[in-house]
């Protein structure tokens, strides 16, 4: 909720934070928030008893086997809202008659008419929506916006973002059984735009302002019911630049590097995210810990999961969220900033769907 | 049966594709049928006076592209259905398991396994011990001088089989191969090599078809190749490729498998004895120096296993654990102890 002061519920001084769903990214989101100064994280909420096993190991005091049950029993300030797609209205719903701001994973909704509802809900209820898009708190994000911002090459007339990762299906050696939700484009609203894509559009509005989507296409390299690649031709009037975006759910991960290139082409030169990214991951994931075994010893906060700089992201992401709800401010990236993020994928998809609509169908023969 | 010591080896020819991977199933189709009726030569011929049911059994353990190399391309098996639709009138099948990651309809399903089959009439199966698809019956062989029971699908006993797997290592290491596909469908307590052994005795199939268009080492390679023979011999050869040799249980389980597919004694030791036949492409075409694909095709292999378990390397995930300890950071979700504290 938009007030003021925090604790209106709890009456503590701390901001009492729930967890609905605590799978990888939601388990990412309870570590973030346990090391986060003043945050207590009272409960959380998840189907799967080893999840929730997960969740008390990390020393959730609190756990429940459905979110609505969490929402009405605990007392809150705000909730993680990391649960599938198609649950996020319905949980926003039940944060809302609780008077609970949340804080929902991306994309916010299955569709911009799904955003609409749930806005409308947030709105009349008075509490906040944050959403997670956290490109926009990668360091290497970070250095390219500085560096645009800089002037550093000059006029930028042609940009290119790729964000490659694995889909549900993964790779060898199968450890586990793949979610089902991901594939189904009624319980996830798409695939790889929604999943991806969505991150893209979201930094790229962040560096270059307003964009219009100019012409898209899909593709499946298997026979999914939801597109695993998708290729996108933006426009961003303001800085005159043309954007090609392509995403795709399909390359096998390699863990730790993380798959995403943004070239900013300008006049003078190139400003590349691989330039504000450590040569080595392992060497610099060893100075960023070298680091914080220092800060413990001088007293300083350390940067929380420091070595790895995507889910130090998360955390600085939700760390944003929680100072601006604990400041009786607006999230520093908002429902709208998500309904936006979700338009500009839905335009992507419509616009495929009509050329691949267009292939389909049958020439006409005239003499 | 095939009773020779002899693989057939062909070659795809791809000298006007683009890349490693033809995407267009139509496309591959097309490449594929000359070289699958060549290496499957007499076989064909055989299994198509089968009066009743021929069953193909693919390797499609789960939904990887086909490009990795990781499961059979489904095209080849689009390429047998085809050349056994022209020959007989048998009802054809493909025949897939469930496993505990995945159920075969939804594996099939991505692997685009239902139009494929339509083509031809041909019917897809899970076969998997648990789908409760079929009845199956128990058999005892004995296997390294053990006796090991099977249970297989009553299903595969009755068909003409023919089993088609990919070239590529399992998580344990050892070549997949046309054994352990068809221990995929065995219930049994013993272990998996000597399950593989016993499962292929009972399902006797007619012949191994193995994919090697695009296998996987360390890394996919477009090596557009395929062999065909009997089973044991067709792993051991897809063994001695990836040179893990006769460390392969499986393999070193099987030469009395193999005399029993071939009819032919191994000379000595444990070592089938393998003679491979050039046929079709890889034999009349001047321009292919069959030899040196092969030599490349085992360079290629040589070592490879698979991509290491999504989880980071256990050394970087205990050397992070203490890390945080003494840092008082966070341990990623991902780099912790499954199922501890």
């Amino acid at each position: 909720m938009l007030s003021s002061t925090i604790g209106r519920l709890t009456g503590s001084d701390d901001l009492a934070l729930g967890v609905l769903g605590v799978g990888n990214i939601g388990m990412v989101h309870l570590k973030s928030a346990h090391s986060m100064p003043g945050v207590e994280v009272r409960a959380v909420a998840d189907a799967l008893p080893e999840n929730r096993a997960r969740a008390e190991r990390a020393g959730v005091p609190q756990t429940y086997d459905d979110y609505t049950t969490l929402l009405e029993r605990e007392e809150l300030d705000a909730a993680v809202i990391a649960l599938p797609p198609f649950l996020h209205a319905d949980a926003v719903e039940r944060a809302a008659v609780a008077g609970v701001d949340v804080f929902v994973e991306k994309p916010l909704a299955r569709s911009t008419e799904e955003a609409d509802r749930m806005l409308d809900t947030a709105r009349e209820a008075g509490i906040a929506v944050g959403v997670d898009h956290t490109l926009r708190y990668q360091p290497d994000m970070i250095g390219v916006k500085s560096e645009f911002e800089d002037g550093t090459v000059g006029h930028v007339p042609y940009a290119s973002i790729t964000r490659l990762n694995d889909g549900p299906l993964g790779r060898p050696p199968v450890e586990n059984a793949p979610p089902s939700w991901p594939l189904d484009p009624d319980a996830a609203g798409g695939g790889s735009l929604l999943e991806l894509g969505i991150h893209c559009f979201d930094v790229l509005e962040w560096l270059f302002g307003e964009l219009e989507v100019q012409d898209a296409s899909t593709d499946s390299t298997l026979d999914i019911p939801v597109e695993d690649a998708a290729t996108v031709l933006l426009r961003a009037p303001e800085t005159e630049t043309s954007i090609t975006l392509h995403c795709g759910s399909y390359q096998w991960e390699q863990l730790p590097e993380v798959n995403t290139r943004l070239r900013l082409e300008g006049i003078t030169g190139t400003i590349s995210n691989q330039d504000h990214l450590p040569q080595n991951f392992y060497a610099g994931a060893a100075k960023s810990a070298l680091t914080n075994v220092l800060r413990r010893f001088t007293d300083d906060e350390p940067d929380v999961f420091g070595p790895t700089f995507y889910l130090q992201a998360h955390y600085e992401a939700l760390s944003a969220f929680c100072e601006a709800i604990r400041e009786g401010e607006r999230p520093p990236i908002d429902g709208e900033d998500g309904r936006r993020s979700l338009e500009l994928a839905e335009t992507a998809a419509e616009l495929a769907a009509e050329k691949n609509t267009a292939e389909l169908d049958p020439v006409e023969v005239t003499r | 049966m095939d009773r020779s010591n002899t693989v057939r080896a062909t070659l795809v020819d791809a000298s006007d594709h683009r890349g490693g991977w033809t995407p267009t199933l139509d496309a591959r189709l097309s490449a594929l049928e000359s070289p699958v009726g060549e290496a499957l030569g007499p076989v064909l011929e055989s299994v198509a006076d089968e009066p009743d049911r021929i069953t193909i059994v693919p390797d499609a353990h789960y939904p990887f592209h086909p490009s990795s190399g990781m499961v059979t391309d489904p095209a080849v098996v689009g390429a047998v259905l085809e050349q056994l639709s022209w020959r007989t009138d048998a009802t054809l099948a493909v025949a897939g398991a469930s496993t505990e990651y995945m159920p075969f309809e939804r594996t099939a399903a991505y692997l685009g396994y239902p139009d494929l089959c339509e083509r031809t009439g041909a019917e897809l199966v899970d076969l998997a011990p648990e789908s409760g698809d079929g009845d199956t019956t128990r058999h005892v062989f004995p296997v390294d001088d053990r006796s090991v029971a099977v249970s297989v699908p009553e299903r595969l006993r009755e068909d003409t089989v023919l089993v088609v797997p990919s070239l590529r290592p399992t998580d344990e290491g050892h070549v997949a191969g046309g054994m352990r596909t068809l221990g995929g469908f065995a219930d049994a307590v013993a272990e998996p090599a000597a399950t593989a052994v016993a499962a292929t005795r009972a399902i006797e199939p007619a012949c191994c078809l193995l994919d090697a268009t695009t296998v996987y080492g360390d890394e996919p390679y477009a090596a557009n190749a395929l062999f065909a023979g009997p089973t044991p011999l067709v792993d051991a050869l897809g063994a001695s490729l990836f040179d893990t040799g006769f460390d392969d249980r499986a393999i070193e389980l099987a030469p009395d498998a193999t005399e029993t597919a071939t009819g032919v004694e191994p000379d000595s030791g444990s070592a089938p004895q393998i003679r491979v036949d050039p046929v079709g492409r890889a034999a009349t075409d001047p321009t292919v120096d069959f030899e040196a694909q092969l030599d490349t095709l085992r360079t290629r292999l040589q070592g490879g296993t698979l991509p290491s378990s999504d989880d980071t390397h256990p050394a970087v995930s205990i050397a992070y654990r203490l890390y945080a300890a003494v840092g008082g950071d966070a341990v990623p979700p991902q780099l912790e102890l499954r199922g501890g504290s």
